[in-house]
């Protein structure tokens, strides 16, 4: 456990932190607001005593008050994770810029969090849906999703989205296969 | 409601058939007996006539008839040859040690649903597989199996046989446009390419031993495999650059791991046959296997001696005239088996007591027909040629076919732009490079023994 | 005697408006307007990139690989676009296989998790588990008995090793070789079989707890595992005979989808893919969790970043792991095998991360707890799911018949990639 890292990283972003930076175990936390995210994580990533240069995870937060975004970072200076919370996003319009420009690999995480979070990154060239269908109109990970009612009111219940050739004609059942006399 | 439409309904299905059949076999054959009483002599003079026609009819009647059970036969091998190498067991239910699995799996080949897509091209979709087939077949005509068993000798043999064997690709594209699907597209221009790359440097690593023999008729080849009875007669040692070249390409001609693009199923799924599925698919299931055959057959036609075999072989001819044995035919056929079974029974009864009597009365009847058969081929194999150089070919063949299928369970399989890469860059110069030195050490070899001593 | 029955020839009822008859089965009715099948989605694009990929250029066709597709792993959907069989473009589709761990887990028991993330990456279970269980353990501050800890660094390497086999198999498989995988599955067979005979299960562990493991070490196990550590080594040998000298598999996989260190970093890549290009990152050794610190073993690495590279390098994982599987029976200590923890959990509130090197990368997991016997968060951070958006970058300008090379050779699982 590195205990310099807390003190460095709030000497260095003193202006932008949400409190006093924590630690606990191997994990040292730190908070900042949506706004602050580039340049702190652009801070981290290139500054050398810092070097923060791996993107571990990338965890949208719905914490029933509010959006968070958590990055976990790893860098070759330390054994510490470094974990960043960018809090303060509302609930109704959370968005957040991407740091697909750090790192590419963000981009699906970002899709999944958009996903299932409805946060929107901004500047995430591709920022659709990854894993629900494209009509589906709920986020399924909000602490307001109730699992089956949501689902079935969706407009994505029973409907065969992409796949459209060689339907049988289901509005007509008689007439689709002769049974038996 | 009559009687007759009663008794109709009571039939059952196989009823009504056989009802229907067994008058329309009479009324037929009754037919075929006063049509030959009464036009027999002119049948046969236009038969004889047109004896070409007839032989050419018959010798692909037989073709088709042979090569099916072959087919059957490489698939097996193939599934159980490759199970081994992979360290499974493989077919292991249907016959004796699975054998009769290939031939179930043709059964059920023909009794699942014929599926043509929505959007294919019917017509072509329905005859791709027929052209594959019968080129495989057509091809066949002219590859001798043994000396006198042949469909049709042609003096330009090897020529008719890459014609009639490249229009193979024909059937394979025209099953790959028709399909309607994009793997099957990919497979079927893949196969054009692959297959016409190919053709060049296989033809052109046998220019070279043609220029040795002077002929292009498979017979003749053979024929001159033969002078000192040898092995070392064979062109694959007058030819080994030539061997390999024609060896490598036809693999690829074949379409068989690691030249197998057309159907890589871990890339397109299954090429050109992904849309097919009953008999069609069948035809080309079976086309592949016996293109297999071929290929090894032309093979060994080519360079490993064709029937003969390895070494000279003692020629004892020793035919006995049945009718100049008199009784001793008839103690012959009636009293040899009889005793050979009871003397092969007695020591399975008498040495082991749990046995009885007829079941080693039938080990026994077992066992003397397995030595007989022995015999019988021997004494076959001495005295005919054509059976010594049936099997000297199918042994070999088979061999090769052994070979495919090694590789087959060895070999990862290329890809396009190396496959393509090969043929252009290292074959062709390759095979110009035989034709090149084969026809320079010929003419120097000429002018050596024509100039003046 | 004779009922009313529908004819049974002539000429069938005309088809409704709109339909026609099929002709395999003319009583089948398809729609008249179904067309050329394409996988251009019937929606108008949500993005921009959604929109450029399905533009097609002159002379560009797309093919939809998958869901069902001999060698897409799974049920990955990939749409390519292709000219001639160059790929331009790729647009890989995921949620096929999308069961909502995370909202399972969210309204599960803390031990209940456990075996909701197993299936996740059914090739290597027990790294799915043990993420979330450290994670767990941090959240509660429970100190875990050494006995326990060997145990699962033994079986986590059994399992590792498992997985590194299956994936030389796969790999062949996906360059067209035949035997390698069924060589391969020897290996694996015997290590289920062993993982069987102690944890329950063949192939979904639920083997790990918070604050142990499930059982200890048993007399079938020790005897499977002693009689497979005498020809382990040699088998793996025979397969990669197969293979690493094998010219066609050699010059195929060699200086195909290479990565570079910049790029691996830039994608979040993890484990074999990020070491084959030169970096000896590895959780074991840089970050050091479990019982990894005490034991010998060293971290492979390659440069060239290509495919051959990837392969070269899990086989040279298998060899540390059966190191660290001698060490490991070595050093086995005596004791308990569960910390002393109540039935019930109640972390206090707070957040953690861990994670644990597998086969494929980090799994890592991140676990928010709110007082209650619940999880409030689990995130499950997947490599296969960081691994295979790298195919985008990597694929365009290969061949078709290298989509699955290199697709194999990142080797993602797709039951963790859909989560």
């Amino acid at each position: 456990m590195d205990r310099t890292l807390a003190r460095r990283l709030e000497a260095r972003f003193e202006s932008v932190l949400h409190g006093a930076a924590r630690q606990r175990h191997d994990q040292t936390e730190i908070r900042i607001g949506a706004g602050d995210v580039i340049d702190v994580l652009r801070s981290l990533h290139d500054e050398p005593d810092l070097a923060f240069t791996m993107l571990a995870d990338l965890a949208g937060v719905d914490t029933g008050k509010e959006m968070q975004v958590v990055y976990h970072l790893w860098s070759a200076t330390t054994t510490d994770w470094l974990r960043v919370i960018a809090e303060g996003l509302s609930r109704d319009e959370p968005r957040i810029p991407s740091v697909t420009f750090l790192w590419q690999g963000a981009e699906w995480m970002e899709r999944e969090t958009y996903d299932m979070f409805g946060i929107i990154f901004e500047g995430n060239r591709d920022l659709r849906r990854i894993y629900m269908p494209p009509d589906y109109t709920s986020f399924p990970l909000r602490k307001d999703f109730y699992l089956p009612d949501d689902a079935a009111r969706s407009t994505g219940a029973g409907v065969r989205h992409v796949e459209r050739s060689r339907s049988p004609v289901d509005a007509a059942p008689g007439v689709l296969r002769r049974t038996g006399a | 409601m009559t009687v007759v439409a009663r008794t109709w309904d009571r039939l059952t299905l196989p009823g009504k058939a056989l009802f229907i059949l067994i008058p329309l076999l009479g009324v037929l054959t009754l037919g075929l007996v006063i049509t030959i009483a009464l036009f027999g002599q002119q049948i046969l003079d236009i038969l004889i006539f047109n004896l070409p026609i007839v032989r050419f009819v018959f010798s692909v009647t037989i073709l088709m008839l042979i090569f099916v059970p072959m087919a059957f036969v490489i698939i097996y091998m193939e599934m159980k040859i490759i199970a081994l190498m992979n360290l499974r067991i493989g077919p292991d239910r249907v016959g004796p040690w699975g054998t009769l699995l290939s031939t179930v799996h043709g059964l059920k080949v023909l009794m699942k649903e014929d599926f043509t897509p929505g959007k294919a091209d019917a017509v072509v979709f329905t005859w791709a597989p027929v052209v594959v087939f019968s080129t495989a077949v057509l091809s066949a005509l002219v590859l001798p199996f043994a000396p006198g068993l042949y469909g049709q000798d042609m003096n330009i043999g090897l020529l008719y046989f890459f014609a009639v064997g490249g229009m193979t690709v024909v059937g394979l594209l025209m099953g790959g446009w028709s399909s309607f699907n994009k793997y099957s597209l990919i497979g079927g221009l893949r196969s054009a390419a692959q297959i016409v790359s190919y053709e060049i440097p296989l033809t052109l690593s046998v220019v070279g031993l043609v220029i040795l023999a002077g002929t292009m008729s498979l017979n003749e080849i053979v024929i001159q495999q033969s002078r000192t009875g040898w092995f070392t007669d064979w062109f694959m040692f007058r030819q080994p650059l030539g061997f390999l070249i024609f060896a490598i390409a036809a693999t690829a001609e074949a379409n068989r791991t690691p030249f197998d693009l057309t159907e890589a199923d871990s890339e397109i799924v299954a090429g050109f046959a992904t849309e097919y599925s009953g008999m069609r698919f069948g035809f080309f299931f079976f086309a592949e296997y016996i293109n297999v055959f071929i290929i090894s057959a032309i093979t060994v036609v080519l360079f490993m001696g064709g029937w003969n075999a390895p070494f000279p072989s003692p020629h004892i001819s020793w035919i006995v005239d049945p009718g100049s044995l008199g009784l001793w035919l008839v103690i012959l056929i009636a009293i040899v088996p009889v005793v050979g079974t009871l003397a092969l029974a007695a020591p399975f009864y008498l040495f082991r007591s749990k046995t009885r009597w007829w079941v080693a009365l039938i080990l026994g009847f077992v066992l003397f027909n397995v030595i007989a058969g022995g015999i019988f081929s021997l004494w076959a194999y001495i005295n005919f040629d054509w059976v010594a150089g049936l099997f000297w070919f199918v042994g070999k063949a088979f061999a090769l076919v052994f070979l495919f299928v090694w590789m087959r369970g060895t070999l990862p399989r290329v890809r396009i732009d190396q496959l393509m890469g090969f043929a252009w860059k290292w074959l062709l110069p390759a095979a110009l490079l035989n034709l090149f030195v084969t026809a320079a050490a010929v003419l120097v070899i000429d002018a050596m023994k024509a100039a003046p001593k | 005697m004779t009922t009313e029955t529908a004819p049974r020839s002539g000429e069938p009822r005309p088809a409704p408006k709109g339909t026609h008859r099929s002709t395999d089965d003319p009583n089948v009715l398809l729609q008249d307007d179904y067309d050329f099948y394409e996988p251009i989605p019937p929606y108008t694009p949500r993005t921009e990139r959604e929109a450029e990929f399905y533009t097609l250029g002159d002379g560009e066709m797309f093919l939809n690989m998958g869901p069902q597709h001999p060698s897409t792993h799974g049920v990955l959907r990939v749409v390519l676009k292709l000219d001639g069989e160059r790929v331009v473009d790729i647009d890989p589709v995921l949620g096929y296989l999308h069961r909502g761990v995370e909202k399972l887990v969210e309204n599960a028991d803390y031990h209940q998790t456990i075996s909701q993330v197993d299936p996740l990456e059914y090739i290597s279970s027990l790294f799915c588990e043990w993420a979330p269980v450290t994670a767990y353990e941090r959240l509660l501050d429970v100190e875990v008995p050494r006995r326990a800890e060997y145990i699962r660094v033994l079986s986590g390497e059994l399992n590792r090793i498992a997985s590194h086999a299956l994936f030389l198999g796969w790999f062949a498989l996906d360059l067209g070789g035949l035997t390698p995988i069924l060589w391969s599955f020897i290996e694996r067979d015997e290590i289920v079989e062993m993982l069987a005979a102690l944890t329950g299960q063949r192939m979904l562990f639920n083997y790990f707890r918070i604050g142990g493991v499930n059982g200890d070490l048993n007399h079938e196990f020790m005897s499977r595992l002693g009689d497979w550590m005498s020809r382990a080594v040699g088998q793996i040998e025979a397969g990669m005979g197969l293979l690493n000298e094998n010219e066609i598999f050699v010059r195929r996989a060699a200086g195909l989808g290479v990565i570079d260190t910049e790029m691996a970093l830039r994608y979040c890549m993890t484990g074999p893919n990020l070491r084959a290009t030169g970096v000896p990152f590895d959780l074991r050794r840089t970050h050091p969790y479990s019982i990894y610190p005490e034991l010998e073993f060293d971290i492979p690495t390659r440069t060239e970043g290509d495919c051959l590279a990837r392969y070269l390098l899990r086989m040279e994982e298998i060899k540390q792991s059966i190191r660290i599987i001698d060490q490991c029976l070595d050093k086995m200590p005596d004791g308990p095998i569960m910390a002393k923890l109540p039935r019930l959990i109640r972390p206090r509130p707070g957040r953690a991360w861990s994670g644990v090197e597998g086969p494929r990368g980090v799994y890592g997991a991140y676990a928010i707890s709110d007082g209650t016997d619940q999880p409030f968060r689990l995130k499950i951070h997947d490599p296969s799911f960081i691994h295979l958006q790298a195919v985008g970058a990597l694929l365009p300008g290969c061949l078709l018949a290298d989509c699955m090379a290199v697709m194999a050779s990142l080797d993602p699982i797709m039951g963790g990639v859909d989560k």
